[in-house]
């Protein structure tokens, strides 16, 4: 059983790690938390949720998931990309407000895009219209019970951010945005068109998120406040991993996409204490509930998170 | 000078937008009062709405001591306003796992001592991080409690919530009875249909009374905090902790003591929604009650009593209000994603043109006596003054 | 003293001569009712949908409804919407002896905060003597507690199901109360031949009120018993939990959104034990996001119309034509809500609500000729009958309110098969 939640706390980490990349990676260049991050999720998977309805299947699969999805995830990561560029300049470029103003602000970007989400779509659940698949044969020896899709899933996050690593360590734009995460202003004195970094940060950030909920509607299902509700998990994971490190957020994605799967442990976990009673354990209830004190616990002893960069506000 | 004797100046005096809001209120409250008079609003439900408006403005003074007041971003508002409800419920209610039967007025001090345990709970791990980081940390720890008092059935009734819960003034010699004491008032003599104020009505006035009260205290305490030296050492801290640690100032025990300040307030709102309510449940610590409250801090003015109290009253018009909206059938949305875009549109107008909100708190600091003393417009310069000449 | 003071004192005194007069005056006009009557007695006053003016023959009957438009639980709120509508048709088609019926529906957004204003404006503001509502037993709960009771209104709920509101005989429901389900279903169980039980109840009061009426009914063993949240992304944890309870029965007892993404947990994992759900695991909405054959053979216990009944027919067909879809049970409470009012209206004395709080049991019970739609149970009335003389038949079932307000149960059981739900038996609770 434990290597079942293990692969279960893979393909979860591996949504979470989307959402809290893009989340970091906004967060280190335009200098705020945003707070509308989920929503920008929200709009990724409805984006592909239209596109799939109107594109259909087109023939051929991979891993279980038909070509036609394909298109609606670039297509939903399109959208993302381009309503967080749009917000970026209608609303967060004229501000004056400082990086609390910021992420007040974004609290009500993320309102508005989950309410236009819900007016346009209803508040009911829905799914995407892709045959449901049965667990892979070769691996059920094993106790793990997964299917092509969710592999499909832990692939397409791997191929993302390895695409993200090489950007950022081998290209011009990934060069500039480390300076400008490291240092503003130097980039900006050293020729750095600091505006047009941050542009392409917010289309990788909420491109990326796009791409989480996309996998997201798969995985589970399709709900204005899907994003929303993941929110908190994902900035959990960022400030575990350390705001400001791109890899820190990483880890931290899957550290807290680990824990949530892997609570099922703790049921019993009154039997290992010497004190506690016997039946007593930590009931699922509380998965999401541990993620959050886990994250406190580590703030306690490291303030900037595992990876942080210890730099202030 | 006073409004009463010389109004004409006291207009003057006012900012523009202090000018704004009053000329706003008095509009609002003659319109609220013709419609009480023509029978267009029922008494009992006026009186409800303001209720529910006083309890969002102690929320809001609560919020403000943290955030207007030592720049904490503290999204464990609902989390206080449930340990307060709670608290006073567990202690009073007829169905209470832990207790019942207790005076409420007791029920009060317990909610207040548990939601100054809250505050060190959450305050300890927290205060010592950077601003966003305690945002984020909070609303978690928020979410934590809500999650045990949903499932510690045994501590809270679980999903069932508490029932039974009585008045604020029961046990109270006479305001007990009072709304069954009182006589129904029948009044016929304005067009419209007639109005009865009966028992609904009293009781109604009663919690009113109740929060109006609270409502003050909090008001004159708040004032009186904010131009002390305490309320100065946390608008330094707020603007700049660097240079108050500078001073010799222990910031984190300043910041912790307006944590539990404001968590306080918040869990006398919470005391109050019990006994108005009279059914608690896990329900009630919806982060959602958080971003209102937080709105109506900003609107009002981050760090103004005054603001507080204004953004309480505009977030249950705009709550309540888009409520009526039902009525006109032909807006092709849904009511509730409307409010929940109304809300969000608010916030970025707010933040984009005017993010000081509508009453910013200067005015507020400013001792009445040093205004009205001030010459008006100097007869000398300052050299003048200074070699001891006197006015007339 | 100076002659500031004396203009000051002035106008001090001139503003409160003026404001005692005020009072006064209104004082004058008043007079105090003896007996300090509630402030709750339904007026006509103007309701939402085609309130023509105040001329009082003509305007219409306004009643007030309290609906969960929003929220976790809008998917109920919308079948309600739809029930009503179609039944409000119907009525206003025969009339209320001359006059029309409104209704003036508010939103709780599926929470007790939302449900306590809505209540406070419907009984307070728009004073109306009959509310329908709420969505969930623990608002409605909440709304008695904190406004309806101690007034006169009469609250009736379209879809609350938790065992707590028989305690309450003022509070008067239309969905059966969930003890008849729990009993059934734990005899289905132990029918079926399984002696342990692996159970997952969503985390409300619906929720917790069932589970806990069926591990009073159930004699055999709980191999798992665990609540989950609503709203939850993934449930793969609880799936996985329940599997490794090693009980081959599992039950469930949530919603429909978050039943099938537990359905499609289920399949992704391989995972194949006997399924049996309580009322609000079925639905259209299950049906279109579980794959073929996830389900098979999944045994539902749920509050039913009678089917083979006319009226029900009746009431779906034109359900189909107008919505596109198969009614479900909460499309026919709320129906069943709203001619239930119409026909106490009719036979009340007055439009009170002490007066229809008399007749509304009446209305649903058994003496009196059985009618099956409002039109006949109308026509009697208006020919001088009383509440006795009247026993709608609803399409959610014979209805027959008791004492503590509980209708009966009747129960259908479903059974999935090739994926669509076919009854296999009935019981009356």
């Amino acid at each position: 059983m434990v290597l079942d939640l293990l692969a279960n706390g893979l393909i979860y980490s591996s949504i979470i790690v989307l959402g809290s990349i893009g989340l970091s990676l906004v967060y280190s260049i335009a200098g705020f938390a945003n707070f509308a991050h989920g929503d920008t999720m929200t709009v990724g998977a409805y984006s592909a949720l239209v596109t799939f309805g109107a594109v259909g299947g087109l023939g051929g699969a991979i891993l279980g998931l038909p070509f036609g999805f394909f298109v609606a995830l670039a297509v939903g990561i399109a959208m993302a990309a381009v309503v967080a560029v749009v917000t970026e300049k209608v609303v967060y470029e004229g501000l004056d407000v400082g990086s609390i103003g910021l992420l007040i602000t974004s609290i009500g970007i993320a309102f508005v895009y989950r309410a236009v989400i819900q007016m346009g779509f209803s508040s009911d659940f829905t799914r995407y219209d892709i045959q449901a698949l049965r667990p892979i044969e070769a691996l059920l020896p094993y106790g793990i019970r997964v299917t092509e899709h969710d592999v499909a899933i832990f692939v397409s996050a791997v191929v993302l951010v390895t695409g993200l690593h090489v950007l950022l360590q081998y290209t011009d734009l990934g060069r500039k945005m480390r300076a400008m995460a490291d240092n503003p202003d130097l980039a900006r004195v050293s020729g750095i068109r600091t505006d047009r970094v941050k542009l392409w940060t917010w289309v990788i950030g909420a491109g990326l998120a796009g791409a989480g909920g996309v996998f997201l509607g798969l995985y589970g299902r399709l709900a204005p406040r899907m994003g929303f509700d993941l929110l908190l998990v994902i900035f959990a994971a960022v400030i575990l991993g350390g705001i400001g490190s791109v890899y820190g957020a990483m880890l931290g994605g899957v550290l807290i996409g680990m824990i949530n799967q892997l609570t099922p442990l703790l049921s019993g976990v009154g039997a290992l204490l010497p004190i506690v009673p016997d039946g007593w354990g930590i009931g699922l209830e509380y998965a999401n509930a541990l993620a959050f004190l886990i994250m406190v616990v580590v703030l306690l002893f490291r303030p900037n998170g595992i990876a942080g960069d210890g730099e202030g506000t | 000078m006073s409004l009463v004797s010389d109004p004409k100046g006291y207009w003057a005096d006012l900012t523009r937008p202090e000018q704004g809001v009053l000329a706003f209120v008095l509009g609002f409250a003659l319109l609220l009062l013709l419609g009480l008079l023509t029978g267009g609003i029922g008494p009992s439900y006026f009186l409800f709405l303001v209720g529910l408006a006083g309890m969002y403005s102690l929320l809001s003074f609560g919020l403000n001591v943290q955030w207007g007041y030592s720049g904490l971003i503290n999204f464990s508002v609902a989390a206080f306003f449930g340990i307060g409800a709670y608290g006073t419920a567990l202690a009073s209610a007829s169905s209470s796992p832990l207790a019942g039967g207790i005076p409420p007025v007791v029920g009060l001090f317990v909610a207040l001592v548990l939601a100054g345990v809250l505050a060190l709970l959450i305050g300890i791990p927290t205060l010592r991080l950077r601003a966003d980081y305690l945002a984020i940390a909070s609303i978690g720890l928020a979410e934590v409690v809500r999650i045990i008092i949903l499932n510690e059935g045994w501590l809270t009734n679980g999903s069932a919530g508490v029932r039974g819960i009585p008045g604020f003034f029961e046990g109270w010699p006479v305001l007990e009875t009072f709304p069954e004491t009182m006589p129904g008032v029948i009044i016929t003599a304005l067009p419209g249909p007639t109005i009865v104020l009966g028992t609904n009505f009293w009781q109604a006035l009663l919690n009113v009374a109740l929060v109006l009260t609270l409502v003050g205290i909090c008001y004159l305490v708040l004032r009186r905090v904010h131009r002390s030296p305490w309320g100065r050492v946390l608008r330094t801290i707020r603007s700049d902790e660097d240079a108050a640690r500078a001073l010799g100032k222990n910031t984190y025990s300043y910041k912790m003591q307006a944590f539990v300040l404001g968590s306080l307030i918040m869990a006398l709102a919470g005391v109050f929604y019990a006994h108005l309510n009279l059914y608690v449940g896990p329900g009630d610590l919806n982060p959602i009650t958080t971003f209102y409250v937080w709105v109506a801090v900003i609107l009002g003015g981050s760090g103004s009593n005054r603001g507080a109290l204004f953004g309480g009253f505009v977030i249950v018009a705009i709550q309540q209000g888009t409520r009526f909206l039902n009525e006109f059938g032909w807006i092709p949305v849904d009511v509730a994603p409307l409010r929940l875009l109304l809300i969000g549109v608010i916030i970025v107008l707010l933040m984009r043109f005017r993010p000081q909100g509508v009453l910013p708190p200067q005015r507020e600091l400013i001792w009445r006596g040093v205004v009205d003393d001030a010459p008006s417009q100097p007869e000398r310069g300052v050299r003048g003054s200074k070699a001891g000449e006197s006015d007339d | 003293m100076s002659r500031d003071t004396i203009r000051e004192l002035d106008r001090r005194t001139l503003l409160t001569l003026a404001g005692t007069a005020g009072i006064a005056g209104i004082a004058g006009c008043s007079t105090t009712d003896s007996d300090g009557g509630d402030g709750g007695d339904g007026g006509d006053g103007g309701g939402s949908d085609g309130g023509d003016g105040g001329d009082g023959g003509s305007s219409p009957y306004t009643i007030g409804m309290i609906d969960s438009l929003t929220g976790s639980l809008s998917a109920f709120g919308e079948r309600n919407q739809r029930g009503k509508d179609l039944a409000l048709a119907a009525v206003n088609e025969v009339g209320l002896d001359g006059r029309e019926l409104a209704i003036t529906v508010e939103d709780s957004e599926s929470e007790n905060q939302g449900g306590v204003s809505a209540a406070q404006k419907l009984v307070n503001q728009d004073r109306v003597p009959f509310v329908i509502g709420a969505v969930g037993s623990g608002v409605s709960l909440a709304i008695y507690e904190s406004v309806i009771s101690g007034t006169d209104v009469v609250q009736l709920s379209q879809n609350s199901t938790g065992l707590g509101l028989t305690d309450f005989p003022g509070l008067l429901r239309m969905s059966p109360t969930g003890r008849t389900q729990a009993t059934a279903l734990a005899n289905i169980i132990a029918d079926d031949g399984y002696d342990e039980v692996a159970l997952t109840y969503v985390n409300n009061n619906y929720g917790s009120s069932l589970a806990d009426a069926f591990k009073n009914a159930w004699d055999g063993d709980l191999a798992y018993d665990n609540p989950h949240d609503q709203d939850q992304q993934s449930y793969s944890g609880l799936v996985s939990e329940m599997n490794g309870s090693g009980a081959d029965a599992w039950l469930f007892i949530t919603y429909q959104a978050e039943y099938a993404t537990m359905v499609n947990e289920m399949f992704s994992n391989g995972y194949e034990p006997q399924l049996y759900g309580a009322d609000s695991v079925s639905g259209d909405n299950v049906l279109e996001n579980t794959p073929e054959g996830s389900m098979d053979g999944m045994k539902i216990v749920v509050p039913s119309a009678p089917v083979e009944e006319q009226n029900y027919q009746d009431f779906a067909s034109q359900f189909e034509s107008e919505y596109d879809e198969a009614p479900t049970a909460w499309s026919a409470y709320a129906y069943d809500c709203v001619v239930t009012a119409a026909l106490s209206i009719l036979a009340a004395d007055e439009f009170t609500g002490a007066a229809l709080s008399e007749v509304v049991r009446d209305v649903t019970r058994p003496e009196g000729e059985q009618v099956t739609s409002f039109e006949a149970g109308a026509e009697i009335l208006v020919d001088g009958g009383s509440a006795s003389d009247v026993d709608y038949q609803g399409v959610s079932g014979p209805i027959d309110l008791d004492e503590n307000g509980d209708p009966v149960g009747f129960l259908q059981i479903t059974e999935v098969q090739n994926h669509s739900y076919e009854g296999i038996g009935f019981i009356e609770g």
